[in-house]
């Protein structure tokens, strides 16, 4: 029987590839809000948020606006319950919110390769060591901007080295460029000897966040700039807070595309049905059970849904992994990737949705009054 | 025993205000291997009497017995299996699934019986063969002429080697030429292959090729003779015409 079913999609082509496309676009834009979703997910969630901290200038509202001194590290260090201290000075092209940032941040290389967690795809680490103009570009940045490893790459005042391309096993790492720290402190127009605009704080693993973050700011009450410290989760969302706020309604568009696909899907398999009445009324008459019926209406449209949704899916993993999208505000980006977790949903929604809008007009075959049917023209 | 057995069968419709009995209190007994023809005027309750005896419609009163099953009392699921396997229906205007090739249509009533690939393959081939299509076997029902496709029709409902097979007017729709080959095909299928069979049909010679001939007129069977007088005065298809336009 399912070759009648595939035959009569055949048959019915520009119809079905109406359908296809119309679920396919709307399941790439579902995956598209999803992977966004994701993004700000893993960037306030997960250990790198929950176990370090970012000490920076209270009332700061952009990288610039803090300028903490590169001192307070040693500080920092004593305060129980710190593993380590990296301070970072941080250089971005737009505060605002942007699907362009670019972000530089500046730590020691020896200290980047030790705690953060990146592997380099290209180039090698003591290139990056030795020469002081040199940066390593997160996979995102060189896949949006076309650098590679040998690149020389400009933006306003700052002319780096690409020394290599890395990956980052926290997908917002792979928006960021990072050079020495000395590097960026020295910059034309930055004027930041000696200061750095965060300190990352990693901490031991039976500190509590909280109570360092406190006792930091504790600590570096006497000094010449006060503090915040925050979890770095914490710290990224209240960055992104505007952005967070439109994320979160962006939800609703993902709920609109399945509501999209659902009402076109159900539309064209409605009038599949209502076209081939009679024909559900010849098939129950030679002795197709009414349920059999019923199953033919809903493996059309879960399978107008799937295609379409699988195809829409698709497109919006491999455009994710190539385009090396991400948005961001004040230095803090969010990656758009795919993930399997965004493949699973895709097709579990299509599925889903496919089914859903067959059952109406699986029960119109179902239960399609025979006599009545037969007597159509 | 009778294998097709009516008692008391009723249906009425309602239209508007007004109610139609086309069966009333109908009994009816057909024999294994008979070939009964149903002829009476418009709206006298033929088809009706067909769609009863096929499960696809439910009588008001009375009880419907094919080979000792009462379809009357099963449910649409339980119908459904028992049309799969015991009636064949030969549809005036056809019906062929027009995605479906002339085999492929032929074979949809045995995808419904546990057979194997090889007899399915086996029926589909002797059934087309029966109606003498095996050479249209690849053809879509839009390739096919009018004839051919009634035959590819007749094919289908023979295929599942039902124990009747219901015929509602085969060749309405057909050429006097084309008429008379299908009436050749299904006498012949019925006597070489003794399929009981009952054809309703307006056309006088058509109903000729059957054993026995009955004559449905307001809900009720014709006796011998008024039957006889009916059919002397013509087909019941002209008494139809005289009726209304006299």
């Amino acid at each position: 029987m399912f070759k009648y079913l595939f035959k009569t999609l055949w048959r019915h082509r520009t119809r079905t590839l109406l359908t296809v496309t119309g679920s396919a676009v709307a399941m790439f834009v579902f995956c598209f809000v999803g992977s966004v979703q994701e993004g700000l997910h893993r960037l306030t969630t997960g250990t790198d948020a929950d176990r370090s901290l970012i000490v920076f200038q209270e009332n700061r509202f952009c990288p610039t606006s803090s300028r903490l001194p590169e001192d307070y590290a040693r500080k920092i260090r004593e305060v129980r319950g710190v593993r380590d201290v990296m301070p970072i000075q941080v250089w971005t092209n737009n505060c605002r919110a942007s699907l362009d940032i670019v972000v530089f941040n500046g730590a020691d290389p020896n200290q980047i390769q030790k705690t953060r967690p990146i592997t380099l795809m290209s180039g090698n680490w003591q290139q990056f060591m030795k020469q002081r103009d040199a940066a390593i570009v997160g996979r995102n940045v060189a896949q949006r901007r076309g650098l590679k490893t040998g690149d020389q790459f400009s933006i306003g005042e700052i002319s780096v080295k690409v020394a290599g391309v890395f990956s980052s096993t926290i997908p917002s790492e792979e928006n960021l460029i990072y050079t020495s720290l000395a590097f960026l402190q020295y910059t034309r127009g930055l004027d930041a000897a000696g200061l750095v605009t965060q300190h990352e704080v990693l901490l031991t693993d039976d500190a509590d966040a909280d109570q360092v973050a406190t006792a930091i700011d504790a600590s570096l009450r006497a000094g010449s700039v006060a503090t915040k410290t925050r979890r770095k989760g914490a710290f990224q969302a209240s960055t992104l807070s505007d952005l967070v706020d439109l994320i979160g309604f962006a939800h609703w568009l993902g709920y609109a595309c399945v509501g999209l696909v659902l009402s076109l899907v159900a539309t064209t398999t409605v009038m599949s049905v209502q076209d081939r009445i009679k024909e559900y009324a010849v098939l129950q008459t030679i002795g197709v059970r009414p349920l059999h019926a019923m199953r033919l209406v809903l493996a059309e449209s879960t399978i107008l849904c799937l295609i379409g949704g699988i195809g829409g899916t698709l497109l919006a993993t491999g455009a994710l992994a190539l385009g090396g999208f991400a948005i961001g505000a004040e230095g803090a980006t969010i990656a758009f990737r795919p993930s399997y977790g965004l493949l699973t949903t895709g097709t579990a929604v299509s599925l889903l949705v496919g089914i859903v809008a067959g059952i109406a007009p699986a029960i119109q075959a179902a239960t399609v009054p025979i006599v009545d049917a037969l007597q159509e023209a | 025993m009778a294998l097709l057995e009516l008692r008391g069968v009723s249906k009425s419709f309602r239209k508007g205000d007004e109610t139609i009995t086309p069966l009333d209190n109908i009994n009816l007994d057909i024999e294994a291997g008979e070939f009964v023809s149903l002829m009476g005027p418009s709206g006298t309750g033929k088809s009706t009497l067909l769609n009863l005896v096929s499960g696809i419609d439910q009588p008001d009163a009375g009880t419907i017995k094919v080979a000792g099953t009462e379809v009357t009392g099963l449910s649409r699921s339980k119908l459904a299996d028992w049309r799969a396997e015991n009636l064949g229906y030969i549809f005036q205007t056809h019906n062929l699934i027009p995605v479906l090739t002339a085999y492929e249509n032929v074979e949809l009533p045995t995808l419904l019986l546990k057979l194997t690939s090889t007899q399915r393959r086996q029926r589909v081939e002797l059934a087309l063969q029966a109606v003498g299509l095996s050479d249209r076997a690849d053809h879509y029902p839009r390739q096919l002429s009018g004839g051919q496709e009634q035959r590819v029709g007749i094919a289908r409902a023979i295929v599942a080697h039902p124990k009747v097979v219901v015929a509602d007017e085969p060749t309405g729709s057909l050429d006097t030429e084309t008429s008379e080959q299908v009436q050749d095909l299904l006498q012949r299928l019925n006597r070489e292959l003794d399929i009981t069979m009952l054809m309703v049909t307006h056309d006088s010679d058509a109903a000729g090729i059957a054993s026995r001939q009955l004559i449905l007129d307001r809900g009720k069977f014709l006796d011998g003779d008024a039957a006889d007088g009916m059919v002397a005065m013509g087909s019941v298809k002209e008494q139809s015409a005289i009726k209304k336009y006299g």
